[in-house]
């Protein structure tokens, strides 16, 4: 039923530019972190490719252990495509995501993973951006803390601008599929 | 199939065009605030099961977690929630886990878009509490999410 619903299109329109959200909530902009290899990344992918970005931790055991597995697989079946995805997460616990220690668990879910981050004025701009809250939750005594964190996926272009929202809930399927309705391999 | 089938509540019935402008319809709808992850994966269990007071515990873990919260609406439509009020976030904070497994009547605008209904509350008009009081039917959905030590004793 949802594949009938949900027809691909294969045509790219209306392209957003950066700062002007496709929807009624003001959502995405600029930011500029620190990426695992210490080099400074924006909004802006380096390598031109679309962009699967997603608010949250690498050892997170909750949403997040859901979310960039999924993402992972989206960026797959995309590829397969020809269509070249890059993940990004952006750290909601910079206590716990370093340039230092992001790397090995993200790279455990895909090797092309990018983690982000910054300090707290330069997180905060990209969590205001985005619309995303993020609350600590409370102390586990083996994992730190664990925090609380808006969880859509968004699909940017290469400048950065949002192209939509990505609802975790959604399988690789249909996350793809919508994807695609946006990119396309001649991009 | 079953998953198949909830997604068909999600999807709108126009077809969505790719990059189309947020141009939103007032709606209003009484539904229950609902934890779209349990809902729509049915990992913890039927559609049925993962509502109302049977899920309320979990539903607030879900939400206070951050995953997305839903508005299921009486003809079965899910909608997906974008912001509640004057919330700065996307679906998100304490106005949303206070509504957890609430059925509510909302007035809001709704945005179809890549075959999925979201919607920004304007105002929740009034909050009906948990209506749906199915946890004689199912007891806690899942078991888990009360730890054993949080229960009375006899439980």
């Amino acid at each position: 039923m949802w594949r009938a619903l949900v027809t691909a299109f294969s045509v790219v329109v209306g392209m957003p530019a950066a700062g002007q959200s496709p929807f009624p909530v003001d959502i995405g902009g600029p930011y500029e972190l620190l990426d695992q290899f210490g080099e400074v990344r924006t909004e802006a992918d380096p390598d031109g490719k679309y962009q699967l970005v997603f608010f949250g931790y690498a050892n997170c055991l909750n949403i997040c252990s859901a979310a960039m597995p999924l993402m992972a697989q989206v960026v797959d079946d995309l590829g397969q495509d020809g269509i070249a995805v890059t993940p990004v997460m952006i750290t909601v616990a910079p206590d716990q995501d370093r340039v230092e220690t992001m790397g090995a668990p993200l790279g455990e879910i895909h090797p092309d993973f990018i983690g982000l981050t910054g300090d707290a004025d330069a997180l905060q701009a990209a969590y205001d951006a985005f619309k995303v809250e993020v609350e600590p939750l409370f102390e586990d005594p083996e994992y730190g803390w664990i925090y609380s964190h808006g969880s859509f996926v968004h699909l940017l272009n290469a400048d950065g601008a949002l192209l939509t929202l990505l609802p975790p809930v959604l399988d690789v399927g249909q996350v793809t599929k919508i994807a695609k309705t946006y990119i396309s391999p001649q991009d | 199939m079953m998953r198949s089938f909830i997604f068909g509540a999600l999807a709108a019935l126009a077809l969505p065009v790719a990059g189309q402008a947020a141009e939103g319809t007032r709606i209003q709808v009484t539904g229950e605030i609902i934890d779209t992850w349990c809902y729509f994966s049915g990992v913890m269990g039927s559609p049925d099961a993962v509502v109302g007071s049977a899920h309320h515990t979990c539903a607030l873990w879900c939400s206070a977690g951050g995953i997305p919260v839903g508005l299921l609406a009486e003809d079965g439509t899910v909608y997906m929630v974008l912001k509640v009020g004057e919330d700065d976030q996307t679906a998100g904070g304490d106005g949303i886990l206070k509504l957890a497994a609430h059925t509510v009547e909302a007035d809001g605008t709704l945005y179809e878009r890549d075959g999925l209904n979201y919607i920004v509350v304007n105002a929740v008009v009034s909050d009906l509490d948990i209506t749906n009081q199915n946890h004689d039917d199912y007891g806690n959905v899942p078991p888990f999410s009360i730890p054993a030590s949080a229960k009375p004793q006899g439980d």
